[in-house]
């Protein structure tokens, strides 16, 4: 029997009429796992059903399951007596919009794992299935890892679908697209990007899909799986995309030109193209006054610098340099190094050591625990240690200014890289002194610059130079100042605002 | 996308940083006392000559570097024979370069630690930073240009902020007569930092846009000399004519006596790590330069060439056994005796080769 779909071509079905059987070869493929769920309608007379419904446990909605299955019973009651039995008027009658045929045994079994619930039909070769996802799902609340005093306390959460409508709410354009993709054999995981048409670099774009195309593996457990597949150079410590949790960030990006990839079963987006300097901007920094989040932007600059050198620095200075240090500070250190036995290399490198260690202990333990990492962390890194005479005093401020400043960059895929190199460094720091820093910094450099996120420069704006991306990097000028998005990422449509926008009406009011 | 060739600003970043490199490191024009002002103005116009010859040659051929237009114009024997000789020399000037960077590394900063070793880092770290390639190198140079300028506008406020500069120091001027003041310039300013110019005929060619090139690169030379002249002059200024003659690294003791606020005391040690990144990246050009002639001779990939010519360049920056042996052999064998030669008559030769064809092509 042949069955003629919506685009009129006549499409053969691969399935058996006879409900029994097809329900057999789906158990053949499913296996007797026990999170599936068959429910058979039939008549009280009847031992054999006329209808199956079949979904996996906990997936759907079960309100709405019933209120098909009843869907179901009226039509084949109605139908029974005048034999007029139709997928066509089946998908129109039992729930219209929402039914969809299914004529191969693949796509059956596919769409009862997607959580979609299948119906049978006594009689009919064609099967179909609904979308009446439900279960349990995690609300959406404030994200946890990138919070903001000001601005939205929306955050991701697992569901790629619920995802997709907090950007759409915010972005109500036609032209925001978002295109899917299934990857990973065994997980199939959906995985949606999104990108406004007309701003978004097309080339960028099809990059994307290119890459995301390539990837054959066997998993998908969360964007960072994405992340480490379509990077540009594995050989980095800098990560080549954010992620983000924050819809309003991603919403921003999007505006920019830049492209979203979401990934099912996790709350962070990966956003890209990126450029180094993009790391230590926040969402919040657009919801602050201008003045206060350039300020922001430099601290998050120079934290970013202590971060990275400060330990080194010290450790030059104080074995190699010396006479860099006033005088008076000199001999306060000195005093306080006397009675430590370790160079200050050795000290350095235990301390940050210890600290790593505290602090991977403070993310793994249980909660209930967690008071007494610090109280132990703070007296082991701090008093103790020194009027022990294990390390000087001027070490442990080091440490923890270091570790504090650490944590001022905004995304934590950037902080990380700098806990990696800091220790480059300071081995640099202890055998060469500054001229040693000088050797670490100088390829650290011509890295950054050559790496590329996307095609982009990854160390733009400053080399290549590009003034009006300078705008919105280590500046943030005011909104109405902003005439356009920045160089670079998107080539096309680069206007943001009139000229006029926001000038006329404060000149009325003056007088 | 743009980001494929490289920007005019990228060619006047890595100007900048070429031109400071070595020369702030010495007093120039030494041999003209409180005149080398003067000394390093005329070796500065006369530079420009030659730069203007230079940059006929790469008007008259954009698309070519320098190898490209020995071997094309000059016969492929004899321009296979130029591409080694420049090549050669880049590479030479690259270990030159580099010894000054080390012993200046010894000098204020690690003195008990082996040239070997340290020349061993500097090669390393300037070799991973040529295996890029060209392009990046430029983009690299602008990226550090932000450092150099701001340390060098810091030096000369702090300098003229706390009043050490002593222009009783520059009289008499002119006290033996123009004499010595030429005998300064020519050839030697001429030729160091000026007429090293020539290099930028393997960079010319890799700039996208050349319509507004010529126009900010002159302006840029302009800037450059009369920066540098200012700076050769503030060792006279702080330091006086006899003091700055005798000192390795006059600029450094200038740094030295700066004192502020009783917290900057050892400014020197700051401005080492400055001089690092100007001399750093004259060798990273230089090396740049090289490997591209050797690899445009042997035809084979850029990266093939870069650990045999830094293998080279490491090795030769270690032929000197001492320091003064190196000025030595810098100023009065190589400066006076070859490179005239190499940066001169060369070139004019291949402007004017280049000139008759072009001419005879156009009346033809």
């Amino acid at each position: 029997m042949t069955t003629k779909t919506l685009h009129g071509q006549e499409q053969q079905s691969s399935l058996p009429s006879e409900v029994m059987q097809t329900l057999a070869l789906l158990q053949r493929r499913l296996g007797h796992s026990s999170d599936i769920s068959i429910r058979k309608l039939n008549w009280p007379e009847d031992s054999s059903p006329f209808a199956i419904v079949c979904h996996l446990n906990g997936l759907v909605d079960d309100k709405e399951v019933n209120q098909m299955i009843s869907n179901i019973n009226q039509y084949v009651i109605a139908k029974r007596e005048n034999d007029g039995m139709s997928v066509e008027s089946l998908l129109q009658e039992v729930l219209p919009g929402k039914l969809k045929a299914i004529r191969d045994e693949e796509a059956m079994v596919q769409a009862v794992l997607d959580g979609r619930t299948v119906v049978l039909i006594d009689g009919l070769d064609t099967a179909m299935a609904a979308s009446l996802l439900g279960g349990e799902r995690r609300s959406v609340e404030e994200p946890t890892s990138q919070t903001v005093i000001r601005g939205s306390k929306e955050g991701f959460t697992e569901d790629i679908s619920t995802n997709i409508a907090l950007i759409r709410r915010k972005i109500r354009s036609a032209d925001l697209r978002f295109e899917d993709r299934i990857i990973g054999r065994v997980t199939r995981t959906r995985v949606s990007v999104g990108y406004i048409q007309g701003i978004a670099n097309p080339n960028v774009v099809q990059e994307v899909f290119a890459r995301l195309d390539a990837i054959d593996t066997d998993s998908i457990l969360e964007s960072s799986y994405i992340e480490e597949f379509i990077q540009d150079s594995e050989l980095t410590p800098f990560p080549t995309m954010i992620n983000t949790e924050r819809p309003d960030a991603v919403a921003g990006n999007l505006l920019e030109g830049q492209v979203a990839i979401l990934v099912d079963g996790t709350p962070f987006v990966l956003i890209l193209p990126v450029t180094f300097f993009r790391f230590f901007l926040s969402s919040e920094d657009y919801y602050q006054r201008y003045d206060i989040s350039t300020f922001l932007r430099l601290i998050r600059l120079f934290s970013f610098f202590v971060a990275l050198l400060l330990p080194s620095t010290y450790i030059a200075v104080t074995t190699f340099q010396q006479e860099m240090i006033p005088t008076t500070l000199l001999i306060s250190l000195a005093a306080q190094r006397e009675g430590t036995p370790l160079p200050a290399l050795a000290e350095a490198l235990l301390m940050e050591l210890t600290f790593e260690v505290i602090r991977e202990a403070g993310v793994r333990m249980p909660r209930v625990v967690g008071p007494a990492i610090s109280i132990v962390g703070a007296l082991v890194l701090g008093q103790a240690a020194v009027q022990a005479g294990l390390v000087s005093a001027a070490m442990v401020i080091i440490v923890s200014f270091t570790a504090i400043a650490n944590f001022v960059i905004p995304y934590f895929s950037m902080s990380s890289a700098v806990r990696i190199i800091r220790f480059g460094f300071m081995i640099l720091a202890g055998t060469f002194g500054l001229y040693g820093i000088l050797a670490g910094v100088i390829p650290l450099l011509v890295h950054l610059v050559a790496l590329r996120s996307f095609g982009i420069p990854y160390f733009l704006p400053a080399s290549p130079l590009s003034f009006s991306n300078m705008k919105d990097v280590f500046l943030r000028i005011p909104w109405p100042k902003a005439k356009y998005r920045p160089d670079y990422v998107s080539e096309i449509n680069k206007r943001r605002q009139s000229d006029s926008s926001g000038e006329n009406p404060k000149e009325k009011l003056g007088d | 996308m743009h980001a494929r060739q490289n920007r005019v600003s990228e060619l006047i970043a890595s100007y900048i940083l070429f031109e400071i490199g070595s020369t702030t490191l010495f007093f120039i024009g030494a041999k003209a006392k409180q005149d080398a002002w003067l000394a390093m103005l005329i070796g500065a116009a006369l530079g420009f000559v030659l730069v203007l010859f230079y940059w006929g040659t790469y008007l008259m051929d954009p698309k070519r570097n320098l190898f490209q237009l020995f071997s094309h114009y000059l016969g492929k024997w004899p321009g296979a024979m130029l591409t080694i000789l420049y090549a050669v020399y880049f590479a030479y000037e690259a270990s030159r370069n580099l010894r000054d960077l080390v012993e200046l590394a010894a000098f204020a900063l690690l003195n008990r630690t082996p040239l070997f070793i340290l020349t061993l880092l500097a090669i390393l770290v300037i070799g991973n930073s040529a295996r890029y390639g060209a392009r990046i190198a430029l983009q690299l140079c602008l990226a550090l240009l932000p450092v150099v300028i701001v340390s060098y506008s810091a030096l000369i406020l702090a300098i003229i902020g706390k009043g050490m500069l002593r222009f009783e120091y520059m009289l008499p001027v002119l006290e033996q007569g123009m004499g010595p003041v030429v005998q300064a310039a020519v050839p030697e300013i001429v030729s160091f930092p000026f007429a090293q110019t020539l290099l930028f005929l393997v960079y010319f060619p890799l700039i996208s846009s050349t319509k507004k090139m010529g126009k900010s690169f002159f302006l840029t030379y302009g800037i450059v000399a009369l920066v540098l002249t200012i700076v050769n002059q503030i060792n006279v200024l702080v330091l006086g004519p006899t003091l700055a003659e005798m000192m390795t690294f006059p600029l450094l003791e200038v740094v030295q006596l700066i004192e502020l606020a009783e917290v900057f005391e050892r400014m020197d040690v700051l401005f080492v790590l400055v001089l690092f990144i100007g001399l750093g990246f004259k060798v990273l050009l230089f090396y740049v330069g090289a490997v591209t002639g050797i690899s445009e001779i042997s035809g084979t990939g850029y990266k093939r060439w870069v650990i045999p010519v830094g293998l080279f360049i490491f090795a030769s920056s270690l032929t000197s056994p001492n320091f003064s042996h190196h000025m030595w052999v810098g100023i009065d064998v190589v400066l006076n005796q070859v490179y005239p030669y190499i940066q001169m008559a060369i070139p004019l030769l291949l402007f004017l080769v280049m000139f008759f064809r072009r001419k005879k092509r156009l009346q033809s």
